[in-house]
């Protein structure tokens, strides 16, 4: 069991990345139109995760400097500036659609209107952030979004030609769909599965959990079983929408046809399950993006930040969670569909991701910080093919969103 | 580049030793990070000038866009606090004693204080 809870701030983080309110629908849409031909690119994005979040997790054991810190200190005040707007841009906007997806997750199980339930779901974010310690946070919320595994039993249920959903894995453009579309959608992929507020959260929450070098072990195996998990499952609600909706033709809008899928397998015990994913899902990632606020602002400009203080001895930290909640709020009010807020995060994210890495990679190389656990070679090669990707991603997301209207 | 008015004068490179560096307090409270640093006796081809102070605040603003902040506007931090330079700057002080600690008083005592629970540990 505790080696369980141990990796908590791995699921957590990756919950944030893979399985928050709009991942969850994008990677529904993509089961239902392309199939699982986008596999490939979580699997890449998990990979590419994997590596960074190491870096960073292992700079925050041996050094216990957070990432923005260290950004910061590497690309100097402008550069840095800039990625910290970017970064802010994607985790407020990502932060509003949480917000949004757990007044969603409540009306499907109340039947309560959404909007409705806005103003209680920020309440109780902020009471979390206000009062909850760290470990109980993420031990809760890890554990009950372990229950999105759900889609990957209702897969099961589902009884698939497993030959073919195996052979549907190559990649391949489907003939319905054009070209720029389908690079559109993998490159959403990608983005959403390297965000920059992962290494932020990951690598604060070790110091939060007041890491040392004695926890290296701690950080790998978070890194090894947290973020392919996530990915796991969010192929596995790709799996369920490729099998279900593809045949009949049902593109996917909205949260509610996400759980179609699961109806249909597991009937509605598996679909209350789910939904209780979803609300942790959410949740967790509701709390992941408004920490990552407080903690890229609180670290560029070095303000005392952290949950383990007392709310009292780290004041603009606090202030800057509780203002970026009421903007979530006060945006949902507008009315404005929660899940299309995060499909202009790509945006931001494109800018954010170089800048985000390639500190992460000359801080992982340089001895003064890290003493003898500099980064090998391997790591190395690894983490620079990364940066090239990184920036064709940055580079190529917002001609492709404008040509595409964002995969419309 | 620049070196302290303690024993050793040590020479410090200020971009990759001091600008933009998280200072802490002796009990590890973030303090600030190093916007500027304000030199003494510096002459173009002259010997290392000192470092009088560390600098925060609009000087950031300044930084980014250009220009100057005005000097009345500098938040300091004596070089004589400063203990330590490595990977942090420690400084031997209790952050809240730092006049420069005044916009975290200020949003404690009028805001976060205020709402219940925010003087007690989560």
């Amino acid at each position: 069991m505790n080696r369980l809870l141990g990796v908590a701030l791995g699921i957590l983080t990756a919950i944030g990345g893979f399985l928050d309110a709009g991942d969850l629908v994008t990677n529904a849409v993509v089961g239902s139109r392309f199939g699982l031909s986008l596999a490939w690119v979580v699997g890449l994005g998990i990979v590419g995760i994997c590596v960074f979040a190491h870096m960073s997790g292992k700079v925050a054991a041996v050094s216990g400097r957070a990432t923005f810190e260290v950004i910061r200190e590497r690309l100097g005040p402008r550069a840095a500036g800039l990625n910290l707007v970017a970064s802010l841009a994607v985790t407020v906007l990502t932060l509003i659609a949480e917000v949004g997806g757990i007044a969603l997750a409540l009306q499907l199980a109340s039947s309560v209107d959404h909007r409705l339930w806005v103003p209680v779901a920020a309440l109780a974010v902020w009471l979390v952030l206000w009062r909850v310690k760290f470990k109980v946070m993420e031990n809760v919320t890890g554990l009950l979004g372990l229950t999105l595994i759900g889609f990957a039993v209702a897969v099961f249920l589902l009884g698939p030609d497993w030959g073919e959903l195996a052979a549907g894995l190559a990649p391949s453009v489907p003939a319905n769909e054009s070209t720029t579309t389908y690079w559109y959608y993998a490159v959403a992929l990608f983005g959403a599965a390297m965000t920059p507020y992962e290494v932020f959260f990951f690598s604060s929450g070790g110091v939060e959990e007041k890491w040392t070098v004695r926890d290296l072990a701690t950080s790998r195996l978070n890194v090894l079983i947290g973020f392919p998990l996530g990915g796991f499952l969010s192929v596995a609600i790709a799996a369920c929408a490729a099998i279900v909706l593809l045949p009949r033709g049902i593109a996917v809008d909205s949260m509610a046809q996400l759980v179609l899928p699961v109806a249909q397998a597991g009937g509605m015990l598996l679909v209350a399950v789910v939904i209780v994913g979803i609300a942790a899902a959410t949740f967790g990632a509701a709390l992941e993006t408004a920490l990552s606020t407080g903690y890229t602002l609180a670290q560029y400009l070095g303000w005392s930040w952290g949950k383990f203080r007392r709310p009292a001895h780290a004041a603009r930290f606090h202030l800057s969670m509780i203002v970026a909640l009421v903007v979530a709020v006060a945006v949902l009010a507008t009315n404005v569909d929660p899940v299309a807020v995060t499909e202009y995060s790509v945006v931001f994210s494109a800018v954010a991701l170089p800048l985000t890495y390639l500190p992460i990679l000359v801080v992982a190389n340089d001895p003064e910080y890290m003493g003898e656990h500099t980064n090998g070679r391997a790591l190395n090669a690894v983490g620079s093919v990364y940066l090239v990707v990184l920036t064709v991603v940055a580079l190529a997301a917002v001609p492709l969103m404008i040509v595409t209207r964002a995969g419309s | 580049m620049t070196g302290d008015t303690q024993p050793s004068g040590r020479i410090l490179d200020a971009r990759l030793h001091l600008l933009d560096h998280q200072v802490l307090d002796r009990d590890d409270v973030p303090v600030m990070v190093v916007g500027d640093l304000e030199l003494e006796d510096a002459e173009p081809g002259g010997p290392a000038p000192y470092v009088t102070s560390l600098v925060t605040g609009p000087v950031l603003g300044a930084r980014i866009f250009g220009g100057r902040a005005p000097a009345s506007r500098w938040q300091r931090l004596p070089w004589r606090l400063v203990a330590d330079v490595g990977v942090v700057i420690k400084i031997a002080a209790d952050a809240e004693s730092l006049d420069l600690a005044w916009v975290e008083r200020w949003v404690r005592d009028q805001v976060i204080a205020r709402i219940p629970g925010g003087r007690h540990g989560p």
